[in-house]
């Protein structure tokens, strides 16, 4: 695997405030890589600073081999880019829009012609060719403005907050959507923070708390570095007594730190294993004779690690961004 | 090799103007809007220009003296006159408009930004988008032709004069085009930029005028001491006023004499000689009198006779006498003096302006790097450009 986008060292200071303080990133090819963070950590001024549109205070960064300093023309072709608050042009069919934005990557016109009708197959809006954009739903904008970025084939995708405003559905298929991208080899750095959307799909996360990373790896590999518990849940078909009985059981198992009966029923654990010891202890706990419906893990783990690594006792940095 | 080099890298900046120019023409040209617009454009200019000529020739018809002909030139030249100031006056208002909303609306869409992260230059962004501005404004002047070309049926008015009149159009709304575009990418909302850009409209042409008429009044009485001709304040002044240069594509059409040509010839510093003839065609003798004037600019004196019909027959063309006297029955003959003495400049003016705003706007318009030019593209190719 090589590595695709690079950052070393990046701040962007506006006035007094330090939006991004020294980030450092590696994403390797083909990765869907998440940037999480809670509003104001620094999230958008980084893909805004790998998209060209702003200039680091200090700081290197390169993506594809070409260096956002010195090559930004060459940076532009092999990204596409996906801002979190984008318009649409009025008066615009949307084959239109997809055409201007081929004109403006130097695409010939039976190139345009072939990548726009492609497009829309893969976006979905192929029955939309001629609808006005303005007369497009908020779903249907979010896959244009994708469809968009795709038009120049890049190598690279910026997605910031590709979510925010969809209904569940739009983001069901906007999660489709995005693996489909990551199937044809594109790699895509994506923003967010709704955590449980870049669970689902991210390869490797960057956790990001006023414009710092703490942590930045594969989701199990930062899990296993920070030693982060997970909650599980059981349903064990019991009741009273028997349900008691289990509680017990569970709560004498290694590694479990604590058991309870939620008020529905199902056995909440506190537990500090790993996956396999997770998978051995459902194994010791049917192999025992309860009856487990289900076994599963509870809250999303990335927001465990959220909560983990930015509930540490960091110092932060001065003039942060609040 | 270098063929093979530029396939690789396509020149994006022509595609990019082309990509704005097609969506912003696509936009504004489509339906009836494009219809509409022109259609009502030159129904006002002929309105206007109708209106003109039934007043003009009621005027004439109360003059007697004058021979036909010179009626209905005076009638043309009057038609003309009037399309070009009232076209001037739409063009002040329609291209600033134009182009005063382009970037800010670009930036108040939010789709600033998905423009800025295609290898597009910032320079095809701005220009793309004044053409496309100016195209429909351009459009406009265009259709207007054939209407002022009917001022040719009266006469007093040569086609290139009205080639001055057009360019002198063009370039008004190039110039407050620009300026459009500059506030466009000042100032991020569209509303406030288009007010500025009208505030700066106004400073520049009503504005300036006041300051120069004020400053010529002040020193009227200001008399140089070799010419005893007064002082006048820079013409300069007034370059940005594209009225005044239509005074002086009117005053090319009056031959360089008239009443055109005067306020010309006071702007210019050119003293304009009136001399009666005397016993057919010939001028009075000279002198500070009142037969010519003359002024000077230390080396030479310049003379310059124009002789006004009296009781009609053939108008003496005038012509400037260098370093001599005009004496009796000298012939006055020669092309016209004060042709296209201010109206070049001006025009060389706003276009210098144009461009600074244009280049202003396209520092405005890029994210990063600004005030800093890059390499030219051929130079760039030379350096090493993978860093890993």
């Amino acid at each position: 695997m090589t590595t695709i986008v690079r950052t070393q060292g990046l701040v962007k200071r506006y006035d007094r405030t330090l939006a991004v303080a020294g980030v450092d990133l590696e994403i390797e090819e083909g990765e869907i890589f998440g940037l999480v963070g809670p509003n104001g950590a620094g999230k958008t001024t980084t893909l805004r600073i790998l998209a060209t549109l702003l200039e680091p205070t200090a700081g290197e960064a390169e993506v594809a081999g070409w260096s956002l300093a010195r090559n930004s023309n060459d940076v532009r072709r092999v990204l596409g880019f996906m801002p979190d608050v984008f318009g649409v042009y009025d008066d615009m069919r949307v084959w239109e829009y997809l055409d201007f934005f081929g004109r403006c990557y130097g695409l010939s016109a039976p190139a345009r012609k072939r990548i726009i009708g492609d497009l829309l197959e893969l976006v979905d809006l192929a029955d939309k060719r001629d609808t006005y954009v303005q007369g497009l739903s908020r779903g249907m904008q979010q896959r244009l403005c994708l469809a968009h970025a795709l038009v120049h084939d890049p190598k690279v995708l910026l997605l910031d907050e590709p979510a925010s405003g969809l209904d569940p559905r739009a983001r069901v298929e906007l999660r489709e959507l995005l693996r489909e991208l990551r199937s044809l080899g594109k790699t895509i750095l994506i923003s967010s923070h709704i955590l449980p959307e870049l669970e689902e799909l991210c390869t490797s996360v960057a956790i990001v708390d006023r414009g710092r990373v703490l942590a930045s790896g594969r989701i199990a590999d930062i899990e296993k570095r920070l030693r982060v518990g997970a909650v599980l849940r059981a349903r064990v078909i019991a009741e009273g007594e028997a349900l008691e009985a289990a509680r017990v059981w569970f709560s004498g198992q290694a590694e479990v730190a604590s058991a309870a009966i939620l008020p529905d029923g199902l056995v909440e654990l506190g537990f500090r294993g790993d996956e396999v010891q997770t998978a051995a202890l459902l194994r010791d706990a049917i192999s025992s004779g309860l009856s487990i419906a289900s076994f599963s893990r509870a809250a999303s783990d990335l927001e465990e690690l959220f909560l983990q690594v930015t509930g540490q006792d960091e110092p932060a940095p001065q003039e942060a961004v609040a | 090799m270098m063929a093979r080099v530029l396939a690789r890298r396509p020149h994006v900046s022509m595609p990019g103007i082309t990509a704005i120019l097609v969506k912003e023409l696509r936009g504004r040209m489509r339906g009836r809007r494009a219809f509409i617009s022109v259609t009502i454009y030159t129904l006002i200019v002929a309105g206007f220009a109708w209106m003109v000529g039934r007043i003009l020739e009621e005027s004439a018809r109360q003059n007697f003296g004058f021979s036909p002909q010179y009626q209905s030139a005076s009638i043309g030249r009057g038609i003309f006159v009037a399309i070009m100031f009232l076209q001037t006056l739409m063009i002040s208002v329609l291209a600033p408009a134009s182009t005063a909303g382009t970037i800010s609306g670009e930036r108040e869409r939010q789709t600033l930004d998905l423009l800025a992260v295609t290898p597009i230059s910032s320079v095809a962004i701005v220009v793309g988008k004044l053409f496309s501005s100016l195209t429909w404004v351009f459009m406009l002047i265009l259709a207007s032709v054939p209407v002022s070309a009917l001022v040719f049926v009266y006469g007093g008015v040569a086609p290139d004069d009205l080639l001055r009149g057009y360019f002198m159009l063009f370039v008004t709304a190039i110039a407050f085009g620009a300026l459009g575009i500059f506030f466009s990418a000042l100032i991020r909302r569209s509303g406030a930029a288009t007010g500025l850009t009208f505030v700066s409209v106004i400073v520049a042409t009503v504005g300036l005028t006041f300051i120069w008429v004020f400053l010529r009044i002040g020193e009227a009485n200001n008399l140089d001491a070799n010419t005893l001709a007064a002082r006048r304040p820079p013409e300069a002044l007034l370059f940005l006023n594209p009225f005044v240069s239509q005074a002086d594509v009117a005053c090319g059409a009056e031959g360089g004499t008239g009443s055109w040509c005067s306020i010309i010839a006071d702007i210019t510093g050119t003293t304009q000689a009136f001399a009666q003839p005397v016993g057919g065609v010939g001028i009075a003798p000279g002198g500070f009198g009142g037969g010519q004037n003359c002024v000077s600019d230390g080396n030479t004196t310049t003379c310059q006779a124009i002789a006004v019909p009296v009781g009609g027959g053939v108008v003496p063309v005038p012509q400037p006498i260098v370093g001599k006297d005009i004496v009796a029955n000298d012939v006055v003959t020669g092309p016209e003096s004060l042709r296209d003495r201010f109206w070049p400049r001006a025009a060389l003016t706003l276009l210098l302006i144009s461009i600074g705003f244009t280049a202003a706007s396209v520092q405005l318009v890029t994210p990063t790097r600004r005030w800093r030019p890059s390499l030219p593209g051929f130079l760039r190719r030379l350096r090493p450009r993978r860093s890993a």
